[in-house]
């Protein structure tokens, strides 16, 4: 099995980097991984080549005392080593597993049925896993701050017996947990133990740490101290050892002490490797259940639930509405209507406290404050996370082209939802906004300014949130291959790259659909800044989104033979 | 004609250059009739059909319905056209009954909740009206992208697979359907490996092969044409004679 194993891992790997380097044939992946590769070199490796250099800045800044120095390395070990200690506890309580029983598809058909042991299809998939933790040990070795290229080696190696023996221990608990469920004795005695030692581990550990913290720690160095005498001294030392071991190599010195450390830290990971393996026999139950809620995953990435009363759509109508109420339905499914009557209840109510609040500020200002952002998160990022557009739909091309609706009005009615749902939210954030506008962020301005800058922000939200959401539709009918279909999230650097160019080409087209409004907008203000003081804003604003308005109509009815045109085949298509 | 296809060629473009996966097809289907489009894979089937639906643009040629040009007036000529693709695509979000009402909101139909409920009826679709795609079978959801397709008054249906994923109750009663419709009066292409399937419901059956057209003609002008007189009167026959794969077949 190992040598079949090791060939499909070789063989993956390699068809793996053949499709993506063959994919760069194609110049929408070069481009990509150009500007992927270049963001990853500015990023990382040229800050290690300026940490190399030596950072004068750096250089020149304080230092910390030494005995702190000191102190901090002394006592990380056993202060990593309770993280460790404090997962593994999680890692039963909670519904996690390490991902080493989520056999593919295609293991399930043509491994299971195959004369292969239990054991042998663990190995497989621990030797599988070992590409993804060679990477993230690689990862770490490089984003360490350290200025020799031995200590990043040192720091990947001691990652990956880390990384590794988190993976299999994780892997144990869920093989142990299908064993809970037995109804044979023996194997419920031989389930339970783990779970019995980990709870008197973590009552030795807890007992330890009280006595240690029965007084308040005078100072960060106390703090050090006293942590170091839970993990070095008495009962509690033992039971953390393989905690501690499995983190000494991160901080020990080279030669002979890191060396010894990585030996002690590779024992524990051949024990824990060897647990798993003995404890293969509940491994199909393991594996059925996590392979079903892998399956679920993927084929049902969001979860809809349908409810008594729909929303209603009349008989005839203009289609653009048609296609609102197609996406309102979906996001009433995903998020339901108790859930946005309760959050809207819960705003009310800190809105209402925070009014009552106002005179003494508190949390008002609070409220106020977390208003404002979401506010802003409406107006500015919002457009670009809420996918229920084109960009959505661009999965159901194949329907939406056999319907007899013009091009522009399918574009229109894929815009209709998004904006006005999220110019809603906009709306209602920056009343809550302005109500707590005593105690919040508008504290020290005057009423007519508040009131005058409110209205204004409400009319330009509209104008903002239906020109982003048009640049977004317009890029995925112009660029559909840039646009990862639905719930999909391309890896690698062709697809970091893509991301980073789409984003910097819709901000550059915002900001130059928004010239002409601003100007305009920006004259009118002036105009009547005299006469009306701060209200002038309000005619400013509303003459900017009339002219967006005008220019997202236009983009509509331009957009209409690139909707007429999209080929399928031009789709991005998962790996 | 309900249905014309006048020299129509589709290419795609690949990393390896140009793929022409139709060339220089015609065809026409009259009002009533039921041709049966069938051929290896690969042949351009379902290129064919995803063009005659509007989901693919010609490269050269022109495809008419009710004497509409899908590419000129694609309004007028959708409005009179139903496909049925081979995988279901459905809205994950919307259920059986919402998919219903949308396709009658998008193609006008007036009497909706009749035809509506004739048609969950008439596809065994009762009692899973609110029922979301993802708590529907394969064959199920087949049936609601058919609803789908009928539930508007379509002259021309283009059927790709129809009878994948249904059960053989659900295969009958889908056989009837198609006959039904072409007896109202539509004109039905119908795309389908099953071979005994196109020799029992189509009047008339094309032959594709490597995007061209290799065959045209009802089964008695098929078995009567002197190529293929070797071949007998069985579509299986000369299916596989027209696509030169007759001797594949004896060989194994």
């Amino acid at each position: 099995m190992f040598s079949a194993s090791l060939y499909v891992i070789l063989c993956s790997a390699r068809n793996r980097l053949r499709v993506r380097l063959r994919r760069l044939r194609e110049p929408r992946y070069l481009i990509g991984a150009v500007v992927g590769a270049a963001y990853v070199y500015f990023s990382f490796f040229a800050r290690l080549r300026m940490a190399r250099g030596g950072n004068p800045r750096r250089r020149g800044s304080a230092a910390a005392p030494l005995y702190l120095v000191s102190a901090v390395r002394t006592a990380a070990p056993g202060v990593v080593g309770l993280a460790l200690l404090a997962m593994t506890a999680l890692g039963w309580l909670l519904p996690f597993d390490s991902g080493l029983l989520e056999f593919s598809d295609a293991e399930i058909q043509f491994l299971f049925p195959a004369p292969v042991s239990r054991r042998g299809l663990l190995i497989h998939r621990l030797l599988r896993s070992q590409l993804g933790l060679l990477f993230s040990s690689v990862i770490a070795g490089v984003v360490v701050p350290s200025a020799s290229g031995v200590s990043r080696v040192r720091v990947g190696v001691a990652m990956w017996l880390l990384l590794t023996t988190g993976k299999v221990y994780f892997t144990g608990i869920s093989l142990a947990r299908a064993r809970l469920a037995s109804r044979d004795a023996k194997v419920l005695r031989v389930a339970w133990l783990p779970l019995v030692t980990l709870t008197a581990a973590l009552a030795i550990v807890g007992v330890a740490i009280a006595r240690a913290f029965s007084t308040p720690p005078t100072g960060f160095q106390d703090l050090l101290i006293r942590v170091g005498t839970v993990t070095t001294s008495g009962l509690s030392s033992i039971v953390l050892w393989p905690f501690i071991a499995l983190a000494r190599p991160l901080f020990a010195e080279w030669a002979a002490p890191y060396l010894m450390a990585v030996g002690l830290s590779a024992l524990v990971t051949l024990a824990t490797v060897a647990w798993v393996l003995q404890s293969d026999a509940a491994f199909e139950d393991a594996a059925a259940t996590i392979a079903q809620r892998a399956q679920q995953r993927k084929h049902d990435t969001v979860r809809y639930r349908v409810r008594a009363s729909a929303l209603p759509l009349a008989a005839h109508g203009r289609p653009e509405f048609a296609f609102a109420w197609k996406a309102a339905t979906e996001t009433l499914r995903i998020f339901g209507r108790q859930a946005i009557i309760r959050l809207a209840a819960i705003v009310f109510a800190l809105t209402m406290t925070g009014v009552v609040m106002g005179q003494r500020g508190g949390l008002s200002a609070v409220v106020g404050s977390l208003a404002l952002a979401t506010c802003m998160f409406a107006v500015i990022l919002a457009p670009q996370a809420l996918r229920v557009d084109m960009r959505e739909d661009l999965r159901h091309l194949e329907a939406l082209k056999t319907w007899p609706v013009r091009a522009a009005a399918v574009v229109r009615g894929e815009l209709l939802w998004p904006g006005v749902l999220l110019t809603a939210i906009a709306w209602i954030a920056a009343v809550v906004a302005e109500l707590l506008a005593a105690g919040g962020p508008f504290g020290r301005m005057s009423l007519s300014w508040r009131v005058s800058a409110g209205a204004a922000f409400g009319i330009l939200a509209p104008g903002l949130v239906f020109a982003q959401l048009a640049i977004h539709n317009a890029a995925a009918l112009l660029f559909p291959a840039w646009v990862p279909l639905g719930h999909q999230r391309p890896r690698g650097l062709d697809a970091l790259g893509q991301r980073l160019i789409m984003l910097f080409g819709v901000w550059l087209v915002l900001i130059v659909s928004a010239v002409p409004g601003a100007i305009v907008g920006a004259i009118v203000w002036f105009a009547f800044w005299r006469a009306f003081g701060p209200a002038a804003v309000i005619p400013g604003a509303l003459v900017f989104t009339a002219v967006m308005a005008v220019e997202v109509l236009l983009a509509t009815e331009a957009l209409g033979p690139a909707y007429e045109r999209i080929d399928l085949t031009g789709v991005e298509r998962p790996e | 004609m309900a249905l014309t296809v006048e020299h129509f060629s589709r290419t795609y473009a690949t990393a390896s250059g140009a793929f022409t996966a139709v060339d220089d097809l015609s065809f026409t289907v009259d009002n009533g009739e039921i041709v049966g489009l069938i051929g290896p894979n690969g042949a351009g089937k379902t290129t064919t059909l995803r063009s005659l639906a509007g989901i693919l643009r010609p490269s050269s040629g022109r495809l008419r319905i009710d004497g509409h040009d899908l590419v000129d007036d694609p309004l007028e000529a959708k409005k009179r056209l139903a496909f049925m693709p081979d995988e279901p695509h459905l809205f994950e979000y919307l259920t059986v009954a919402e998919h219903l009402q949308l396709m009658a909101r998008l193609y006008a139909v007036d009497d909706f909740a009749r035809r509506s409920a004739a048609l969950v009826d008439e596809l065994e679709l009762t009692g899973k009206e609110q029922s979301l795609p993802g708590e529907l079978s394969r064959g199920m959801r087949q049936k609601v992208v058919i609803a789908c397709g009928l539930v508007r008054n379509a002259t021309t249906l283009l059927f790709d697979e129809p009878l994948t994923g249904l059960d053989p109750i659900g295969i009958r009663r889908m056989r009837n359907t198609i006959v039904a419709r072409a007896r109202e009066g539509a004109a039905i292409l119908l795309s389908s490996h099953l071979l005994h399937l196109v020799e029992e419901v189509c009047s008339r059956v094309i032959i594709m092969d490597r995007g061209r057209k290799v065959a045209d003609g009802t089964f008695v002008e098929l078995a009567a044409r002197a190529d293929l007189a070797a071949a007998g009167s069985s579509l299986e026959q000369i299916f596989l004679q027209v696509t030169g794969h007759d001797r594949e077949a004896a060989r194994s």
